[in-house]
């Protein structure tokens, strides 16, 4: 039997399809102004991989900002308890999930059973998001690929004092004006953002061992700043990007249990 | 329920029903509902009181940006906002509009209509501490000087008798709050959280007499009445305008509700009443402000009072979880809400904190964090 989770974020779509609680196939599809031919698609790709089709899911999940809107869904769940329990499905001894989305991150402590014990998340603002990353690399004419790389070269990180992703470009154009290295300049936006994100995550609190999930956690600048930050190491799934979808799967393949 | 679409209709022809009470003569006065305007004076003198809470509408908060800056408490700040829209009547028609300051942000609506429009203000503090005699006069002054402002505005004077008279009716619509707040204690609450805060919001604009009748046939119409057992939650926070329902709105679509609330604007306190005797604008002082429950501020010395009422709320309404709703910008609250969380995590109560700037863009993030508190209690 077939399951899968769908995870609509701000920036990409996810799909994770799932058969005896083991990952069958997953894509991921930039989100674009569709939701709803964003979701069949993206279930489309990962069903095509493994020459399945919609018809032969059992039960769907869907879950993320856009989690409404798929029409095929049999039911909706937050993201929140989504990535925990995607998260608990490979890493079972994560305590603290910092997941940073295309439009928002959150932290949120996990417990034993991957249950959700509490959690805080950015509101509207996109300050510490993959937003802020974006607009970032357009500013400095880099690919936002490049940007956690060249983050790492820096011993002298510049001093963003705002994370406001309006205020932050135009502090980051002043800074160029004065002539601080490119490197030093793109390390301190990580800094600055991976701060932001920390002290949201303080009410929380840290507790080991802690994941990074999101897009933005395949940038490892992010990764470096946010283990200074938190003085603990961090660990990283080999998809971070598709947790959500994940733990959406393994709560479709639990309502066959209550059925 | 038929008293709730009774008291709607009632409140529909009500606009119409001050305007021709305004072309009579009688002077209509607004006041920024905190529970800390005492509404005896008013009716006492001749006037008539009315709740200005609007809240809720984005435009209204962009109005304002003509007016005040941004960085003020969204309720505070939209305020401004209605009467220059002039799509709410009940703010192109007063008289005079007092505002008990409580703090800075809400000094600030004082601001606002003193600044922009040809209406009478009356402005008097609040102090953050009740327990100081000091204090206590301070307040007693300002309703003192409140009494002589209406007695100025209506030309009729504010006698023992008339005042007698409304601190009794008053005393029966903050018990009757309090009976209907307190069905909802138990397993399947009668009254929906929302339904329950309009009740509030009508209070603040329906004669008083009519709005006692509407409650006491209410009572009777809920007594034994069951409604939808779910999620229990107490909405904590700052200010819940007429209008603003979006917490109650996400939370009834997914089979919760709120169950118990702690405001300080928008609803009307009414945990204790006014005594009625002895010197009687002394006892609306003690009433409204020195035994008020729980205290004015959350500040030293009330802290543990308003910790112990706030947890005394989540027992006896047998909560599941809090949500603290606060504005943009309202520094207290934000402090509040973060000490609050601490104390809610050591009693295992789970906790989020919302702060809203009556903004469409916080929409989903707002539906979220609610729904993710739900789905983990």
């Amino acid at each position: 039997m077939l399951f899968a989770g769908i995870d609509i974020g701000a920036a990409t779509a996810k799909v994770v399809i799932l058969r005896d609680g083991k990952i069958l196939s997953y894509a991921i599809i930039p989100t674009g102004f569709d939701v709803i031919n964003t979701a069949n698609e993206v279930t489309r790709l990962a069903l095509e991989k493994v020459d399945h089709s919609i018809d032969e899911l059992e039960f769907v999940i869907s879950t993320g900002y856009a989690r409404s809107a798929v029409p095929f869904a049999n039911k909706t769940l937050t993201e929140i308890l989504c990535h925990a329990k995607g998260v608990h499905l490979l890493l079972p001894r994560a305590r603290t999930i910092i997941d940073i989305g295309g439009q928002d991150s959150k932290v949120i402590r996990v417990g034993e059973s991957g249950n959700v014990i509490n959690f805080n998340m950015n509101d509207k603002c996109a300050a510490g998001t993959g937003r802020f990353f974006e607009v970032m690399a357009v500013v400095l004419g880099l690919d936002i690929s490049e940007m956690g790389p060249i983050a790492l070269k820096s011993s002298n990180p510049c001093q963003i004092s705002s994370t406001c992703t309006v205020f932050a470009e135009t502090e980051v154009v002043s800074l160029r004006a004065q002539g601080r290295s490119r490197e030093d300049l793109i390390s301190g936006i990580h800094k600055a953002a991976a701060s932001r994100v920390v002290t949201m995550g303080k009410t929380v609190g840290y507790e080991k061992e802690v994941v990074l999930t999101g897009g933005v956690a395949k940038n490892m600048g992010v990764k470096k700043f946010l283990e200074d930050e938190i003085k603990m190491e961090t660990v990283i799934p080999e998809e971070p990007q598709i947790m959500g979808a994940l733990g959406a799967a393994l709560f479709a393949q639990a309502e066959l249990g209550k059925k | 329920m038929k008293t709730m679409k009774d008291l709607s209709t009632s409140l529909e022809g009500r606009v119409s029903e001050l305007r021709e009470l305004k072309k009579e003569g009688k002077k209509i006065v607004g006041y920024v509902p905190g529970g800390f305007m005492p509404e005896e004076l008013v009716w006492a003198s001749g006037a008539i009181p009315v709740g200005l809470n609007r809240g809720g509408d984005p435009s209204a908060v962009l109005k304002s940006a003509e007016y005040l800056p941004r960085f003020i408490d969204t309720f505070s700040r939209s305020q401004i906002g209605y009467w220059a829209m002039g799509e709410e009547p009940l703010y192109q028609m007063v008289d005079l509009v007092v505002v008990p300051c409580t703090d800075r942000n809400i000094g600030v609506i004082a601001d606002g209509w003193e600044m922009w429009t040809e209406t009478k203000v009356f402005k008097f503090g609040v102090p953050h501490n009740n327990k100081s005699d000091h204090a206590f006069k301070y307040y007693l002054d300002g309703l003192h000087l409140l009494k002589e402002a209406l007695e100025k505005l209506t030309g009729s004077t504010i006698t023992d008798d008339k005042l007698r008279k409304e601190i009794d009716v008053l005393n029966r619509m903050r018990l009757l709050l309090r009976q209907i707040s307190e069905m909802r204690k138990s397993e399947r609450p009668p009254i929906s959280g929302k339904d329950y805060i309009k009740l509030h919001h009508a209070s603040f604009r329906t004669d008083r007499d009519i709005m006692v009748t509407s409650l006491e046939s209410m009572f009777q119409e809920l007594k034994g009445n069951e409604g939808r057992k779910g999620p229990r939650i107490l909405l904590i926070g700052s200010s819940i305008a007429e209008g603003d329902y979006k917490v109650h709105n996400i939370l009834e679509a997914i089979g919760a509700d709120v169950v118990i609330e702690d405001f300080s604007e928008g609803m009307r306190p009414y945990w204790q009443e006014v005594e009625n005797n002895g010197d009687l604008v002394e006892a609306l002082a003690d009433g409204y402000f020195r035994k008020r429950t729980p205290p004015p501020a959350f500040f030293r010395p009330a802290t543990e009072e308003r910790v112990a009422f706030f947890l005394r709320l989540a027992k006896e309404f047998r909560v599941d979880g809090i949500i603290w709703y606060s504005m943009m910008y309202r520094d207290s609250y934000d402090i509040a809400g973060i000490y609050f969380r601490r104390i809610a995590e050591k009693e295992g109560l789970p906790f989020i904190k919302i702060m809203s700037d009556y903004d469409t863009a916080e929409t989903g993030p707002l539906r979220t964090r609610i729904e993710a508190l739900i789905e983990s209690l």
